[in-house]
């Protein structure tokens, strides 16, 4: 087979942050090649370097065995580089028959000739199996005659390589063998798969050649035939076992969270639950495990009351919660690292100090009269002891709280949270984008806490810092629970397995 | 930081303040008037006497709660846009209780205010349920609400209440209209509820919990919910609250000044009260001051065009520019060239790690 396309040492540079370094890919005319890697891998950069939205900081892309660049979407459309993103690029409002032709220009006709059109369409559509009804609104159609939608719109646009980038995610599993007859069909025809993915199943059903990510460069690129998902799982996540620098406890205290059968959303395989059951003990970290957006921030949110489940029961301190409102769990000493800081932990435009008492105002150390009238000079004085105990690094507490570094803002965030004498701590990707010292400060926070007592859920994508914390470990895998280990000597193969979808 | 953030605060609306004068002086200039002496007509116009002075701060009083009203719905993230409605809305509802109750003197005038300003929280509640219940555009809905409530004043002085051949109500009775500070100084009681008003807005929104999280809601409900605080009850609160201010507005505008409804009643004191509001950067105790600098700048209009012959339109200018300076400096503070600038050149360096 022919080579169609190879990506050379490209290097993207953000700041000082490779976000790839020196990737080669190579993809041959007529195959399915998948890019396999955890998020923050590099995959998403290099896509949109290929699509023409980064510029490369260095490297050199070849089609057909010619130099090109790629300056603009616009040129890799030009080039016959089509995407299909995980979230579709499609107007609602319009039909099917218009979105595909939507800023095409096959001529220059000012006048759109749908006859023509629609006849080349239901030729392709017809050719691939592309089965979609041409006059039907986006709305009125399903996700996955929409992702059929966005395969047509860049085949009329003269697609060669088609980039698919987790197609599967929204797609129920018969949707998703019509995809890979489709894609089949596409390879039949000498057209160009990069199929992105983390679902090992999958990669091995339809690649035939996997490259692997890991930390923005490449790992190796191997033949289907050649592996298997263990290897796969194992170069993906690329690590041996690194000692834990935290003495794991294993916990017989009292259960402080209980999820019993919870389900929520449970049609959306990467934003919702199912059946999902699992406690917390007082003194315990349980570390949930999984590849991002496999109903890890519902779970969060369900623990800390912001969304109520569908079904299922959740014990609070073994008491049944029938109203879930976030003040209800505050009061019951729940606290909660929010995965987002800016959008959900702190109020930006407010200063360090106000965001340090936002749950407090109320309390009498704060305020005469449950809040009748604020206490400024006390309220001045908790801050700053807040500021140096918790090494928080501000010009002043007067500052406003969005000018502050990632590690700084979750810093304020955990001093407000651990003042709230919590009983059970949420802490959802506590050290995402910290450095070193900060996110050890917040590993040092929690680990203290959980030796006072207090129930911990920890989640996070980061799988050293789950190895690192979890008393227990817990994967999920599409709003599903595939296993719970212990965190003593965790049986790491098993769990990326598990992490990967493939359960014991 | 904090203090110099502040400080910008005061500074942009008094530069912008000057900078509309410096421009009207030259259009006054072109229409080959001095601008030293027209200003001097403004002012005395304005100040010239204490009787003057009384009539301005008159002027300013309805300004002082619409603005009030802006102030303080912006604050908790939402557009009410409905304070002239709100205000119209006020004074209907006192105009129909003391003409049909018979209630006079001060417990007339007491319980009349009360029920302006719980028909402007009526008034108010409707676009904060319908945002809260069918994510209707608050905005869009004050606005026609305004229609309505205008509409509806319409209907009750050429009809419902019409005095005689005239199309506008009987006038409040005498027993109930607000008595003035003295004789010499005629300013009605009116003025001081709205000064209070604006002080009490002030103290609740940075001194009390509830303001504290009503801010906190206004500026990241998200996070405001996730930390626990109920944010649709504070959305509603804040249309409630703002509604039963310009409410109370119009009550003490129909009590204290026009002691009728006719056509023109509160006309246009909605929008007034939205720009005054955003000059004073939503702070209370500013919105009262820029209304005065409004008061100030209508009374002496007509001293300018009485005594010098220069159209009130001048005038106008003047008022227009200052909002657009207004808002044009608080968006260029924003700017992050201009803060780096600010920071680097007004005082210590931020540490930013």
């Amino acid at each position: 087979m022919k080579e169609l396309l190879r990506m050379e040492q490209i290097t993207k540079q953000f700041g000082n942050v490779y976000a790839n370094r020196n990737i080669n890919l190579s993809v041959k005319e007529g195959e399915v090649h998948t890019l396999l890697g955890e998020n923050g891998a590099g995959k998403s950069t290099l896509m949109n370097i290929l699509i023409g939205l980064y510029q490369p900081t260095a490297g050199t892309i070849y089609l057909h065995g010619e130099k090109v660049k790629i300056d603009s979407p616009k040129a890799a459309v030009k080039m016959g580089v089509g995407m299909v993103h995980q979230h579709f690029m499609l107007v609602e409002a319009m039909t099917v028959l218009e979105n595909i032709i939507l800023g095409s220009r096959k001529d220059s006709s000012v006048f759109i000739k749908k006859d023509q059109v629609r006849k080349e369409i239901l030729a392709l559509s017809e050719k691939y199996g592309l089965d979609v009804e041409l006059d039907k609104q986006i709305t009125e159609i399903s996700v996955g005659a929409q992702q059929r939608v966005e395969i047509l719109k860049a085949l009329y646009r003269g697609a060669e390589l088609l980039i698919l980038d987790e197609p599967t995610a929204a797609l129920t599993d018969i949707e998703a063998e019509g995809l890979f007859a489709i894609i089949r069909k596409l390879t039949g025809e000498q057209k160009s798969v990069i199929f992105i993915s983390h679902k090992m199943r999958e990669v091995l059903s339809i690649s035939d050649r996997i490259t692997i990510l890991r930390a923005g460069e490449t790992v190796t690129t191997l033949n289907k035939e050649d592996t298997d998902g263990t290897q796969l799982a194992n170069l993906m996540i690329g690590r041996e076992m690194v000692p834990s620098n935290y003495k794991k406890v294993t916990a017989t205290g009292d259960e402080v969270l209980s999820f019993q059968n919870i389900s929520y959303q449970k049609q959306h395989k990467h934003s919702g639950l199912n059946e999902v059951s699992l406690t917390v003990r007082k003194g315990e970290i349980l570390g949930i495990a999984g590849v991002d957006g496999n109903g890890q921030s519902q779970l969060a949110q369900l623990a800390a009351g912001i969304i109520a489940p569908e079904e299922g029961t959740v014990l609070l301190k073994t008491s049944r919660v029938s109203r879930f409102a976030p003040n209800g769990f505050i009061l019951s000493h729940v606290s909660h690292v929010p995965e987002d800081r800016n959008k959900m932990g702190l109020i930006g435009n407010m200063t360090v100090r106000e965001n340090l008492i936002l749950k407090a105002t109320e309390e009498a150390r704060f305020s005469y009269g449950h809040g009748a009238l604020l206490k400024n000079k006390a309220i001045t004085k908790f801050a700053l002891e807040m500021q140096s105990k918790n090494d928080i690094r501000c010009a002043s507490i007067e500052q406003e709280v969005r000018n502050l570094s990632g590690g700084n803002q979750q810093k304020v965030i955990l001093a407000r949270e651990m003042e709230n004498d919590p009983e059970l701590l949420i802490a959802v990707h506590p050290t995402r984008g910290l450095d070193i010292g900060a996110a050890r400060y917040v590993h040092d926070t929690m680990v203290a806490a959980r030796d006072q007592g207090c129930a911990i859920l920890l989640i996070s994508a980061d799988f050293d810092e789950i190895l690192n914390l979890s008393d227990r470990i817990l994967v999920m895998f599409e709003g599903q629970v595939m296993g719970t280990y212990s965190g003593i000597n965790p049986p790491i193969e098993q769990i990326s397995l598990a992490m990967a979808g493939k359960g014991n | 930081m904090k203090q110099k953030e502040n400080l910008m605060k005061v500074i942009v609306p008094v530069l912008s303040i000057l900078v509309a004068f410096i421009i009207g002086g030259i259009i006054i200039i072109c229409l080959g008037k001095n601008p030293f002496q027209a200003y001097g007509f403004l002012f005395s116009g304005a100040f010239g006497s204490s009787r003057k002075i009384a009539q301005t701060l008159v002027i300013a009083c309805p300004l002082i709660f619409t603005g009030l009203t802006a102030a303080f719905s912006y604050k908790c993230g939402v557009f009410n846009l409905g304070g002239e409605g709100q205000f119209v809305m006020g004074a209907v509802a006192s105009i129909f209780f003391v003409t049909k109750s018979g209630i006079g003197g001060i417990a007339g005038i007491l319980l009349s205010l009360l029920v302006g300003a719980a028909a402007g929280a009526v008034w108010g509640a409707i676009p904060g349920i319908l945002k809260i219940t069918r994510g209707l555009n608050e905005m869009i809905v004050s606005i026609m609400l305004n229609y309505v409530a205008t509409l509806f004043m319409g209907y009750v002085y050429t009809t419902l209440l019409r005095d005689g051949s005239v199309p506008q109500t009987f006038a409040i009775p005498d027993s109930t209209k607000l008595s003035v500070i003295s004789k010499s100084f005629p300013v009605h009681w009116g003025v001081w509820i709205a000064l209070f008003l604006a002080f009490a807005g002030y103290y609740f929104l940075y001194y009390t919990s509830k303001g504290f999280k009503l801010r906190a809601v206004g500026l990241n409900s998200t996070a405001a919910f996730f930390n626990g605080f109920p944010v649709n009850r504070y959305v509603l609160f804040s249309f409630i609250a703002s509604g039963a201010v310009a409410g109370l507005g119009g009550s003490v505008e129909l009590h204290g000044k026009q002691l009728r409804l006719m056509g023109g009643f509160g006309q246009g004191f909605g929008f007034d009260g939205v720009a005054i509001a955003l000059i004073a950067q939503l702070n209370p105790i500013g919105t009262a001051a820029v209304a005065f600098i409004f008061a100030v700048l209508r009374k002496g209009a007509s001293t300018l065009q009485t005594g010098m012959q220069i159209p009130t339109a001048v005038v106008d200018i003047i008022q227009a520019l200052v909002i657009i300076f207004a808002v044009a400096g608080t968006a260029l503070l924003k700017l992050p060239a201009i803060r780096q600038y600010i920071n680097s050149h007004m005082g210590k360096k931020e540490v930013t790690n």
